[in-house]
Parts: C-alpha cells; structure tokens; sequence
C-alpha cells in the first residue's frame, strides 16, 4: 500500500517544514526578555504584578486603586490594594501620592485610603448613634472606626457639624459631642437630683445615682448652681444643697440667738469641719468672745459681769459654771473669768475654781473663825510653842530676822486696820444700805491689804509655818454656813484659800499676845540680871574667904577640901550662870537638876559664843584649881554682860562674922548630933583663924586635929570623944543607938564649948 | 515523572500503529511513512510555539538518521550535530542519538557521542512500543538532555559560542 514514493514525499514535506515554517512569531519568553531589555534601558516604565508575569502602568495602577476604592465603598487598606491588584505593596504605597494628588476628596491614613463618600457616610453613622445615645465621645468612635481621633474630629465629626451630624461640641472638651435634647435631659437629671438632695453628698454618689458622666455634670452643674454649692471640682467633693446650708445656718443663727453661745463641736456635728471660717463669714459683725470650746455672745459675757458685779455689791459669790452654758470647760471659765474679772474687779473677789466670790463674803467666813483662831493663838503662846517657833526662826540667818522684823510691822498695821474694818462692819446693824456702801468702801482697801497679804505669805513660804489652825478647823467652823449658801462643793477650796489668811491673823495674835508677856518677862528678867549678878558676887567672895580659910590645913587635907569647894559652891555659881544664860535663850532649863553630862550637852547646844566660854568654865570645875575657876567665871559673867565686883578687903571680916553668926544661930536651933559637931568645929576654927572654913561633915576630923593646939584638953577631949561617938553612931551596927543617948546627952557640953570657945578666943585676941 | 511542559509537547505529537523495523519491507515503509507525519506534526508544533531546536533528514531507507539541533542560552545559539542510526530491533530499541561533537566532553554520553538517557526514558519507551517514535525520541530525550547538560557545559567552559551561519532569523 505505502510505497517509497510516499515516503519521499513525506521526506520532502518533511524538510519543507523544517525550513520553512520558522514563522515571525514571538515567544511569549522573547516578549518577556524584550520588555525586561526595554525597562533596563528605562525606555518604558512597568510595573510587575506579584506573579511577574504581567505589567502595567503607572497610571494603570493609579486607575485600578481609584476603581478600587470606589469598589471598596470609599475606604480601602494598601494591604488590600495590594493583593486584589496583585501588585506589590512597595508600588502601591509610591503610587498613593499619585492618586491623592490634586484629589482634595480622597485621605490616605494609617495605610489606608479613604474618600469623601465614605465620609459622608460614617458621618451619617454618627449622626445616628448621636441621635440614640445623646452624647458621644470621639474616642468611642476611634475605637469603632478604627480611625485617629484627630481625623475623626476635624474632617468627619467638626466637618460635618451642623450638615450631617447634629449636636453640639462641648465647650470644655471638644471631643465630646451631644445633641441639644441630651442635654436638657442630663440637666433635667440633675436638676431633681439636686433639688431632691436635702444633706450633703459626695458628687460621685450622685453621678452614680443619675448616670450622667464627671464633666458633663460639672458643665451643666454652672447653669443650675442655684440649689447649692458645691466644694470642689473633684469626685470626691460635696455637693452642699443651699436649703441645707439655709437651715444649718438658721439653726446657727437661731441657737446662737437663744443661748448667746455656739459650740464648735455642734457646729462639726451638723457638717461645718472649717468653723473657724465659717464662724469667721457668718459672725463677723457678730460681738463675739471667742473661746477654746465655743464663741460666746458679747450680751452673754456681759451677764456675767454683771453678775460679777452683783455678787461684789451684795457680798455673795457667783457660780460662773451655773449661768454659762454647761459645755464650758474649766479653761473656757478661766478666759471669761479673765475677761470680766478686770483688774478693778479683781480687788473685791477671790475666784476659786469656777466660782467668783465676793471678798466680803469670804471675809464673814474669815470672821466666823476669828474667834477660834484667837482662841487657838492664845493656847500655842501660853504652851510656848510660839516661843519655840520664834526661837527657831531666830536661829535661822539674820536675814531672814530683819525681813521678819519688818513684816512684824506691818502685820501690826494691818491688825489695826482690821480691827477698824471689823469694827465699821459690825456697827449699824439696822442700816443695810449704809452697812452696805461702807463695806464696798473698805472693799478697796482691803485688797491693798490682800496685796500686801500676798507679798508676805510668799515670803512666809520660806520660813517654817507655824500652823495655827487647820483646813479641817477652817472647814468645820465654815461649812454650815458655806453649806447653806449652796457652796459644799468648793468647802475644800474656801477652806485652802482661808488658811494662810486665818493662819496669819492667828500668828499676828499670837504675836501680840507674845509681845505683851514678853514685855513683862522684860522687867522680870533685868531683876533676874541683878540678882544673878549679887549672887554670883557674893558666893565669889565666899569662895575667896573660904580658899584662904582651907590654906591653914596640911597639902593633902587641902585638896579633899578644894574639891569639895568646887563641887558645892561653885557648882552653884556655874548653875547659876547656865540658869541665867537659859533664860536669855527662852529655853526652860533647871541648871540645878541637871547631871554633868546633862549640862555638857546643853551647853553644847548653846550658839558657839555661849559655847566655848562655858565649857571652859565647866572643865574648871574638874580642876582643884579655886583661880582657874574665877578666871573662867570672870570671862562668863563679862558675856553675860554682868560685872564682878572688886574685891573689898574690908568687907570680908564683916563677911565673916555675919558667916560664923549664921552658924551659930543655926548651931542653936541644931537638933542633928553629927551636925552639931560639924557646927561647932566650923565655928570654933572660924573664931581660932578668923577666916571661914567650908567643909563637909567628913572632913570633920581633920578640922579637929587642926584645933587641937587651939583647944584646952578636956575640951579638945570632949570633942573627940563626941566625934567618935558620932563615927560610931554614923557607922550603924549595935552600939548605934547607945551612941545615939550619949550623944543627945553630951550635945549640950558641945554646943556650950562652941559658944564658950568663941569667948575664950574673943577674949585671947 | 516528565515534566508538565515536556508532557504538554508529548501530548501534540501523534502516536504510531505499525509495528516494523528496517528489515521488515513493506512494513517498514508504512512505519516510515508514519515516522514522518509524525516528525512533520512535532515540527510544526515547535514551530507555531516558537520552540523549533533541531533539523533532521535521513537516507534514502530511512535506517540513518542525521542534522542538527540548537539550544538558546542567554541569547546565544549553540548547534550541535546529529547523528545516529535506527537500531535492527527498532521499535522494541529505542534510538541511540548521538551528538559526536560533545564525545568526551560529558561524562552523560557514551562512546561515539551517543547521549545517555535518563532512567526514565528506557522503560517508558519500552511500554510504548510502538506508539512511540523518533519524534518522541527527540522531544523527551535529546530535548530533557540538551536543556540540562547544555548550560552546565557552557558554565563550565567545555562548550564556547562559535560565530556561525546567518542562519538564525530574529
């Protein structure tokens, strides 16, 4: 069938085709290279979608974003554009300057393109959800659009206002926006809140109530600020509705008005924290007082005064805490008290706590223990405790002496012009009104004397008080009478303010009555002087008569008599001087019962003037030596301001046979066996050596044997034989009382021998 | 396992119904003459798609097979010469074409410049048989082998462009 023909043919067909049929056609890569050579040689400009395989234009692009848009409802993202165009994101962002050029209606923001249509209608949007919501806020619509509040606000909302969306922009922020009915109706809302509210609130309790926004309320609140006030422009700030602070301030005003005081805490209770101020604003033509716990009316504090007054012209007291509020508290008191007791006022009253007394009242009171307390100071002189006060204020420093000396003075001036005072009161019973006006009169000087009263118990404070009466004798003689005032509660302080003054006038009594004993002690006591001064004279000169009597006896005799003499005769003239040197002093003391030591210790007690010279004189006394002793006695008496008398020879034999009368006449009268015998030796020596002899019964013997060569011998017999019979007798024991008749018996012959002696002598010389 | 555009070329180039080699007289011719139409159609293909790369004529039996092919690289026409002949066993062998000229210079070819084909060449031809062709033959072997090897080599520097024959038309 095929033969080779046909395959030469198909060979030649074959090769025509091959030759021939290289049509003009371009290949869709020759396309692609020709364009890529043609861009490379920027001969065209192109722009190759995202697969690559296509180009466009520039204004093709342009084209197609516009188309877009259009499409798109006005408003389109790049990223869309990008990819329904199928062009690369780089050629879309640089060709959007392209199409927004010249075109006023189309926006390019937040890499999207947005034109007026759509604009046009959001603003529509807005218009209507301003229309349901009544407010709307620029940045809720942000938020929904998804757009920048700037844009919003000035090309959609600010643009169209007034055209297609209508509302009003607020004044205070212009992102808000609101339609005319919102508002009547937030500020209706307000309105009956704030009519309705009757107490004050806290704005964002109100704002929670009615739901209406901080600023809106804070606009709108201006227009209606005709019901009240508010504190602040804050949440938390008051809302103060004026029909609360009307009546807050008429319940001031009208409880001002009753009762003439305002208390800050009721004004805190009723909301007024800043009272200061307010009080300031409200009272400021008010006369007011201002305390610590409330202001007082001026009327109120002249009320007082007046009572301050009465009470000083009707000699009563006035209890401040009754006629002020009662809220006052004691601080409060002591202003007004401060206040209205002027200086003038102060001289007629005492003001003890909150009580303001008359001073005449306290003065009855004072009167009513007067007589007590004349009593009382009666009792302490007379039991010489005011000595002892006196005493012991004396031994304090001379200062203090002085300044008491002139005080003394004028407690003595003042005493008189009390007793002038008192007496002025006392008189004229039936008249009151003169009564009356005498005693405002004496009111006055009074208070100088109060002055001065001050002044002199400050000064009594520093020495020791010698404590008259007491505050429960005050309290005991006042309370009836304080009771029956009504004035128990302040017994104790009436009482505390009396006692200095009650314990003045007593010591003043006390001192007068001091002053007029003293004044006879005075005379008494320069008798004393005298005396002391003779006596201490006279036993001197014994002294003297009797040393030189005991130099006739042997050494050892001699001694035993010294001592003798010291202990008894001047132990006498020492206890003289202490007695005398005590009574200066105003101390009780009876040198004569006291022991040694006793007497060393009072003399040590004595100030050291007194002091040294004494305890000489007593160490004297522990010596055997009779000078020592006068010299001692000498310096004492000069202290003690006395004088000794000069020795006066021709006295002494008078001395002496006034002594050896004296023992003769007590020799007679003798009944005492022993001391018949001492007698009689004592006259017999005195009458053989005409000097005095002072001995005790013991040296006797002694003496005996002295006036052995003086005696002739039965009577020296005699007498030795009756001594020893007195020895024995003396010694008890058996024969005491056979010794005792014989004695009794011979007493007689003794007494004569003394008599009979003394002849003899008398005779002999 | 071809790729879409190699499948595509396939798809356009029609099969073949007879069954003969060289040695088989009349049925050869037949089978010749379809080799034929069946070149012609491929070649027009290539060309309407602007994608002509090769030329080809054979003796006056058909058993040999010569001309040349072309490939475009970065605007640069490289040519190379054809040369093969049909094997005995043809249809069951496919073609062993050979491009003498790049004997030795790749390590894809065998002895005598004849390419070596890919894996998948052999077993597909050997199902088609014989539906396939030297049309198939060129378009998914030479082809698929000139496009990969091709480069390569000038990459390479073992082929250099020759300034040639006016014969390329723009």
């Amino acid at each position: 069938m095929a033969s080779w023909e046909e395959v030469k043919r198909l060979a030649a067909d074959f090769q025509k085709v091959q030759l021939s049929s290289t049509t003009q056609r371009l290949s869709e890569r020759n396309c692609i290279e020709i364009v890529s050579w043609l861009i490379d040689r920027k001969l065209i400009d192109l722009i190759f979608t995202s697969d690559g395989k296509e180009y466009m234009t520039s204004s093709q692009l342009v084209q197609d974003i516009l188309g877009e848009l259009y499409i798109r409802g006005g408003r389109v993202n790049y990223v869309e554009l990008s990819k329904t165009i199928a062009v690369d994101l780089n050629h879309i962002i640089n060709h959007i300057p392209e199409v927004t050029h010249g075109r006023k209606d189309i926006y390019s923001i937040l890499g999207q393109l947005i034109d007026t249509s759509y604009i046009i209608k959001i603003a529509g949007e807005i218009n209507q959800k301003l229309i349901q919501q009544g407010q709307i806020n620029i940045g809720d619509l942000t938020i929904q659009y998804d757009l920048p509040a700037d844009f919003l606000q000035r090309n959609v909302v600010e643009k169209y206002l007034g055209k297609l969306i209508h509302g009003e922009q607020d004044k205070n922020d212009s992102k808000i926006f609101f339609t005319e009915s919102f508002i009547s109706r937030s500020r209706a809302k307000i309105k009956g809140a704030l009519t309705a509210l009757t107490k004050p609130t806290v704005v964002s309790v109100i704002l929670n109530q009615i739901d209406v926004t901080d600023k809106l309320f804070f606009s709108l609140f201006d227009q209606l600020s005709m019901y009240g006030v508010l504190t602040g422009r804050t949440h938390s700030s008051l809302y103060v509705p004026s029909v609360y602070s009307r009546s807050q301030n008429e319940w001031v005003k009208n409880f001002y008005k009753q009762n003439g005081y305002l208390e800050f805490d009721a004004l805190i209770r009723l909301g007024i924290t800043d009272y200061k101020v307010y009080l300031k604003k409200h009272f400021a033509n008010e006369n007011v007082v201002t305390l610590k716990s409330c202001i007082l009316s001026f009327q109120l504090v002249e009320r007082i005064e007046a009572d301050v007054e009465e009470c000083i012209n009707s000699k009563s007291f006035v209890d401040l805490q009754g006629s002020l509020p009662n809220l006052l508290d004691d601080e409060d008191v002591k202003i007004i008290i401060d206040k209205v007791v002027t200086v003038q006022r102060q001289r007629n009253v005492v003001i003890l706590d909150n009580f303001v007394i008359s001073k005449s009242f306290i003065d009855i009171l004072a009167k009513n223990c007067e007589g007590f307390v004349q009593d009382k100071a009666k009792e302490i002189v007379q039991s010489g405790k005011y000595q002892q006060h006196l005493t012991e204020l004396q031994v304090k420093t001379t200062k203090l002496h002085k300044v008491d000396v002139e005080e003394d003075v004028k407690v003595d001036k003042r005493e008189e012009r009390r007793k002038k005072a008192s007496s002025g009161k006392s008189g004229g019973g039936a008249q009151g009104r003169e009564t009356k006006t005498k005693s405002t009169k004496k009111h006055a000087r009074t208070k100088n004397l109060q002055d001065d009263d001050d002044d002199y118990s400050e000064k009594s404070e520093k020495r020791a008080v010698l404590e008259i009466i007491t505050i429960e004798d005050i309290k005991k003689l006042v309370g009836d009478k304080v009771e029956e005032e009504g004035l128990s509660e302040i017994v104790e302080n009436i009482a505390n303010y009396l006692l200095p003054v009650l314990n003045e006038i007593g010591l003043q009594a006390a001192a007068k009555l001091y002053a007029t004993t003293v004044a006879d002690q005075t005379a008494s006591r320069r008798h004393t002087h005298n005396d002391v001064q003779n006596k201490v004279n006279a036993l001197l000169g014994d002294v003297r008569l009797f040393e030189k009597g005991l130099k006739c006896f042997p050494l050892d005799v001699q001694t035993h008599l010294y001592k003798y003499l010291l202990k008894s005769i001047c132990l006498d003239i020492v206890n003289e001087i202490l007695n005398y040197v005590a009574s200066e002093k105003g101390l009780n003391v009876e040198a004569n019962k006291l022991t040694n030591e006793q007497r060393n210790k009072f003399v040590n007690d004595l100030t050291p003037d007194y002091k040294n010279i004494l305890q000489n004189l007593l160490k004297t006394l522990s010596n055997h030596n009779i000078e020592e002793f006068t010299d001692a006695v000498e310096v004492c008496l000069t202290e003690c301001s006395m004088i000794l008398k000069k020795i006066d020879k021709k006295k002494d034999k008078l001395v002496v046979s006034n002594h050896k009368q004296a023992l003769l006449e007590q020799l007679d009268k003798c009944d005492d066996s022993a001391l018949t015998l001492h007698l009689a030796s004592l006259i017999i020596f005195i009458t053989v050596t005409q000097n005095m002899l002072h001995a005790s019964g013991r040296h006797v013997s002694s003496i005996l044997i002295y006036l052995k060569q003086y005696l002739s011998a039965d009577q020296y017999l005699e007498l030795s034989s009756y001594h020893d019979l007195v020895t024995l007798m003396l010694s008890g024991g058996s024969e005491a009382e056979n010794a005792k008749d014989l004695l009794r018996e011979r007493m007689t012959t003794v007494k004569k021998i003394a008599n009979e002696f003394k002849k003899l002598s008398s005779e002999k010389s | 396992m071809v790729d879409e555009g190699t499948r595509k070329t396939l798809s356009g180039i029609p099969l073949l119904q007879t069954k003969a080699g060289p040695r088989d007289k009349e049925l050869w011719i037949q089978r010749l003459k379809e080799e034929y139409q069946s070149l012609i159609k491929y070649v027009q293909n290539n060309k309407e798609a602007d994608n002509d790369w090769f030329r080809l004529e054979s003796n006056k039996e058909g058993t040999r097979w010569f001309g040349k092919c072309w490939y475009i690289h970065e605007l640069l026409k490289y040519e190379f010469e054809i040369d093969f002949d049909i094997p005995v066993t043809y249809p069951h062998t496919a073609p062993e074409i050979a491009l003498p000229e790049l004997d030795g210079k790749t390590a894809k070819m065998y002895r005598g410049g004849k390419i070596c084909l890919s894996d998948h060449f052999k077993p597909l031809w050997a199902r088609n048989v014989p539906k396939f062709g030297l049309s198939h033959a060129m378009a998914l072997g030479l082809g698929p082998w000139l496009a990969v090897e091709i480069p390569d080599l000038i990459s390479k520097g073992i082929i250099t462009y020759k300034e040639k024959e006016p014969e390329k038309t723009t």
